[in-house]
């Protein structure tokens, strides 16, 4: 991420989209709208100062709306650019036309109230797209009971909860009394393999799942975990052998089944109603916390973008590659990589794109002369 | 801390601080002169990262900074939330030029991550990036030692007052540069090497492909269609080997095998011996390992005969030539692998069987397909999608468990399916074994020839199995498909592309830039050339030459990684390594030995 | 110099415009979000190394 912000030859356009592409391989103009931030990218130095004196709380979206930011703020500590932004929609001097505290504060003069968007037309020779994922909401399956009970979470707030710089500061506190969670349930294929919502297999989640359970026990020893699985689909390099350190060294608990339905006991505790598939028998369990493994599926607007650029997505709304060339959309000169393609973990995911990298390199990069011999 | 050590070793060596001419144990050899406080004023800066609450919430850091402030030669340090966002960078630049800095210190996490951030900081500010010197406080100092605040601080001020004692003797270095030869060789000739060999033809640069077989195309010559697509692997391979035969930059070279390589990232010399033809010398700038797996032969798994009990590859073999006769067949799956002895998973063999299954319902009129598994590994979204196919045109999934494996007798199957809780016997005229790609048997020689390592498996090892996973440790190498761990085609050919993609930068660069932490010999007049150095290099990065002054060893630094082997290899002690020079790590021990003054 | 749009700044976006940077191609990096580094950021740790993500 780092190496990008520094690179000589990349330029990061964010809060930024592209709304038209045209032209063909080797001449396109991709129209990008650089949103106003309301703050000088040059002179912001992210110091925080703005934010300090901000009065308005919004959910944080990074954080999974697990804490809330300001309408000033700064998308993630560790973000590239370093630059706070103001969030237009919550920020109380645009809603009503009075404030600008943040402005007041500023000792960088920064923040800048008449910024207006800007509209970039690139000329490029080719297009790389690599929009990733969102998660599935999980809410209208209401078995799990996701909003409903307080104690049920996806796999990504987790993530944001067991993170050192998230809303916890890294402890396991369960949203509904704040005490910390030691029985933990993960309900691995929520909303994936389910022909109501996402029927394909998002590849990643008992992958997570056991991560997740590891990190658990690595912060509190007295942790113990339990992952609801169907097939368990480890298999990439070393996952066989990281789920079975899950079990030998972590102590998780691998319930091969799908949960039924998932309850809240008058104390809160979430309790899973599961098929015991070996043993044949529904059972229930009792837990402090339950981690709904979502589905990953297309990033959100990745249909309109795939009509700006002219390119096929397949059912599930993924980006259609070709067959044998799978950095390849069907539209020459752009090229797609990463899990806007389909279901893939990180190592896939790099190889993807320097493969797109690569791509785009055999098509728009004069040939290298090379003198033979 | 104890004074004992510190006097113990007084005899044997003045202080640096005295500024006085370093003598060596024993007073064997004459050493060049170093100073050992280097001329003009030493300014040190020092931050203090918080890492979010990673550092900050197991020490006080605050008490560190000030610590760190009193410490000889440090005129200035502050403390960062995150000394590695643009802002902490911006921070540590700003002070590099308002308190004239010519050392830092930073004290942080890894350098495995943040190292070259740092230094281009200080680059970025005017000073030599070899003048940076990282503390890791956090992975060898918060995170171990959570919960004794105290002891986690005074640790953190240990460490940073030998990180200021380090700095203190650090010298402004260059980066080595050598230039790259613009051709690659790549080994082996099946649709990872195929592809990647066509990708750098078409940037233009000559290759030289090597395939130990007679013919190209590798285990795809095996396979009957390809999943999801249905196409033919056998047209499939051999329209990319028509490519590669065609293009004027490529060269074949098959019933070839690499005997030997020399040389380094830029200008490797490897010796290809031919069945048919004398061995020659191939002279590349880049090595793409590209060798692939194979089918493990199901031996001693599930009746494994090879007639009525088969592997995959061979039903392929018999739905390639139109020779399947059975009717009812049960296909096992893992076998041979997800067992004590071979524990990972193959990725592939359940798509394979799927496909087969579902071919074979196709194609062959009442034909029965059982389908024998423990988990289905159908990731995505083509590989589900062939599986429900599978399921609604009647394949029938049985699962079966590893304590409780399914038995293969005369003519039938008897598997206890832990799912549905029974007990089944399948009449079967054909059972079809799964069994996982295993590495090529000249893995291991050609990690040896190349210097690069395997993994347990014996699969090629990556630099980092996330964030680089085809390249190698080794600057010049990189690995692609099977030869790196079971992959379909589809991802084979993108890891190809990728390895390619990664390759053809120094390529397409023409030179190499590398780190000047390398070994040097610092007492040539010691040195007698006995080789012990130039046979533990695990790099060849030593070589025994004859000079004037007889044998003596010299350093191939662009090949060098620093590690230090040769160094301690040597009882002459006439290798030192830059950057890491004796001085500097002895003034780190004593820093450390000192205690708080 | 050629000139390439990558829209999507995370693991895949950010790898594949460091690769072509190197290979002497002008990048813009497109992302809507305020800042670079997509889902893998929010991550704590990533398997099976259990490595930190950022």
């Amino acid at each position: 991420m780092l190496d990008a912000g520094r690179h000589p030859n990349i330029e990061i356009l964010a809060y930024s989209e592209v709304e038209s592409v045209k032209g063909r391989a080797g001449a396109f103009t991709a129209k990008v709208r650089r949103k106003a931030r309301f703050i000088n990218e040059e002179l912001c130095n992210a110091c925080g100062d703005c934010m300090a004196k901000c009065p308005r709380k919004v959910p944080d979206d990074f954080d999974m709306h697990l804490r809330d930011r300001r309408a000033v703020y700064l998308y993630f500590a560790q973000g590239i650019p370093a630059v706070a932004t103001i969030d237009k929609d919550h920020c109380t001097y645009f809603e009503k036309g009075k404030c600008r505290l943040c402005e007041r504060v500023c000792q960088k003069e920064a923040v800048d109230f008449e910024q207006k968007d800007k509209i970039l037309n690139l000329s490029v020779d080719a297009i790389v797209v690599a929009t990733g994922l969102d998660v599935f909401d999980p809410t209208p399956m209401t078995q799990y009971g996701y909003g409903r009970i307080k104690n049920v979470i996806t796999g990504l707030e987790y993530e944001r909860l067991i993170n050192a710089t998230g809303p916890t500061g890294g402890h396991l506190y369960r949203p509904s009394d704040g005490t910390l969670a030691k029985k933990v349930a993960y309900i691995q294929c929520v909303g994936s393999r389910d022909l109501n919502y996402c029927k394909h297999c998002s590849s990643v989640c008992c992958m997570y799942a056991i991560k997740d359970a590891m990190l658990a026990r690595e912060h509190d020893v007295e942790a113990n975990s339990h992952i609801f699985h169907t097939d368990f689909r480890n298999v990439g390099k070393w996952f066989q052998e990281y789920e079975q350190k899950g079990k030998d060294l972590y102590g998780i608990n691998y319930v091969r089944g799908r949960v039924g339905e998932v309850q809240e006991d008058k104390d809160g505790n979430p309790v899973v109603w599961y098929e015991d598939t070996q043993k044949r028998e529904v059972k229930s369990l009792t837990f402090d916390l339950v981690v709904l493994s979502v589905a990953a599926m297309p990033a959100k607007g990745s249909e309109e973008l795939a009509k700006i650029l002219g390119i096929e997505l397949d059912d599930s709304g993924f980006v259609r590659v070709r067959a044998g060339e799978p950095a390849d959309t069907s539209r020459p000169g752009i090229f797609s990589c990463g899990f806007c393609n389909g279901p893939v973990d990180i190592p896939e995911s790099v190889s993807q794109a320097s493969a797109a990298a690569m791509r785009v390199a055999e098509t728009i990069l004069p040939q290298v002369k090379v003198a033979s011999g | 801390m104890s004074p004992e050590p510190e006097k113990e070793m007084k005899g044997k060596r003045d202080k640096p601080e005295k500024g006085s001419p370093v003598d060596r144990a024993g007073g064997e050899s004459r050493r060049q002169e170093v100073d050992a406080a280097p001329a003009g004023e030493i300014r040190i800066g020092a931050f203090i990262c918080n890492c979010g609450t990673n550092i900050a919430g197991f020490l006080d850091a605050k008490d560190v900074s000030d610590y760190a402030r009193m410490l000889p030669n440090v005129v200035f340090s502050r403390e960062n939330l995150f000394s590695c966002s643009e802002a902490g960078v911006t921070d540590i630049k700003n002070a590099i030029k308002e308190h004239k800095l010519n050392r830092v210190v930073v004290a942080a996490c890894t350098p495995r991550t943040h190292e070259p951030l740092f230094r281009a900081a200080c680059e970025e500010a005017g000073l030599n990036k070899f003048l940076f010197e990282f503390v890791n406080i956090r992975e060898h100092c918060s995170w171990v030692h959570k919960g004794e605040r105290d002891i986690a601080t005074q640790k953190a001020k240990d460490l940073v007052r030998m990180g200021v004692a380090r700095a203190t003797r650090l010298e402004p270095k260059e980066e080595i540069t050598t230039d790259v030869k613009r051709t690659a060789l790549v080994i082996g000739g099946g649709i990872s090497g195929l592809t990647c060999a066509l990708s750098l033809a078409r940037r233009g640069f000559m290759v030289t492909l090597v395939e130990r077989e007679k013919e190209l195309g590798g285990l795809l010559r095996y396979v009957n269609v390809l999943y999801p697509s249905g196409v033919s692997a056998g047209t499939f391979v051999a329209s990319r080997i028509k490519e590669v035969k065609k293009s004027s930059r490529i060269e074949v070279l098959t019933s070839s095998t690499v005997q030997n390589v020399k040389g380094y990232i830029g200008d490797y010399v490897v010796s290809v011996s031919s069945k048919d033809r004398k061995s020659r010398d191939v002279n590349c700038g880049v090595i793409v390992v590209a060798t692939g797996a194979n089918q493990l032969v199901p031996e001693g798994h599930f009746g494994y005969d090879g007639k009525k009990v088969v592997s995959q590859l061979q039903l392929e073999g018999m739905l390639r030539q139109g020779k399947l006769k059975s009717k009812r067949i049960v296909m096992i799956l893992c076998a041979g692998a997800r067992i004590r002895e071979r524990v990972y998973c193959s990725k592939i063999c359940c798509m394979t069987s799927i496909k087969n299954a579902t071919l074979i319902k196709k194609t062959v009129p009442g034909a029965s397909v059982h389908l024998l598994y423990r988990d289905l590994q159908c990731y995505g979204v083509a590989n589900e999608e062939a599986y429900l196919g599978a399921k609604a045109m009647g394949v029938r999934f049985v699962n079966y468990s590893l304590e409780n494996p399914p038995v293969v007798e005369n003519g039938r199957v008897r598997v206890s399916s832990p799912l549905s809780g029974r007990e089944m016997s399948i009449e079967t005229d054909l059972v079809v074994l799964a069994s996982p790609l295993v590495p090529r048997e000249g893995a291991e020689v050609v990690s040896r020839m190349l210097k690069v390592p395997l993994d347990e498996n014996k699969f090629f090892l990556e630099a980092h199995v996330k964030l680089r996973p085809m390249d190698f440790a080794t600057d010049g190498i990189y690995v692609c498909g099977t030869a790196h761990w079971p992959a379909s085609v589809s991802e084979s050919i993108s890891q190809a592309l990728g390895a390619a993609s990664h390759a053809s930068i120094p390529l397409t660069r023409g030179y190499v830039k590398v780190e000047p932490i390398v070994s040097e010999l610092v007492d040539e007049e010691a040195c007698r050339g006995c080789g012990m150095c130039a046979a533990v290099c695990p790099y060849g990065a030593v070589e025994i030459v004859e000079t004037d002054k007889g044998p003596k060893a010299r350093m191939i630094e662009v090949a060098c990684k620093g590690c230090g082997v040769c160094a301690a290899s040597c009882y002459k002690r006439a290798i030192g390594i830059s950057h890491y020079t004796d001085e500097q790590l002895d003034a780190q021990v004593r820093a450390y030995l000192k205690g708080d003054e | 110099m050629p000139e390439v749009v990558v829209i999507g700044g995370g693991i895949a976006g950010i790898q594949a415009s460091l690769d072509l940077a190197d290979m002497g191609v002008k990048v813009y990096l497109v992302e809507r979000k305020p800042s670079i580094g997509g889902v893998m950021a929010q991550l704590d740790k990533t398997f099976p190394t259990n490595d930190c993500s950022i």
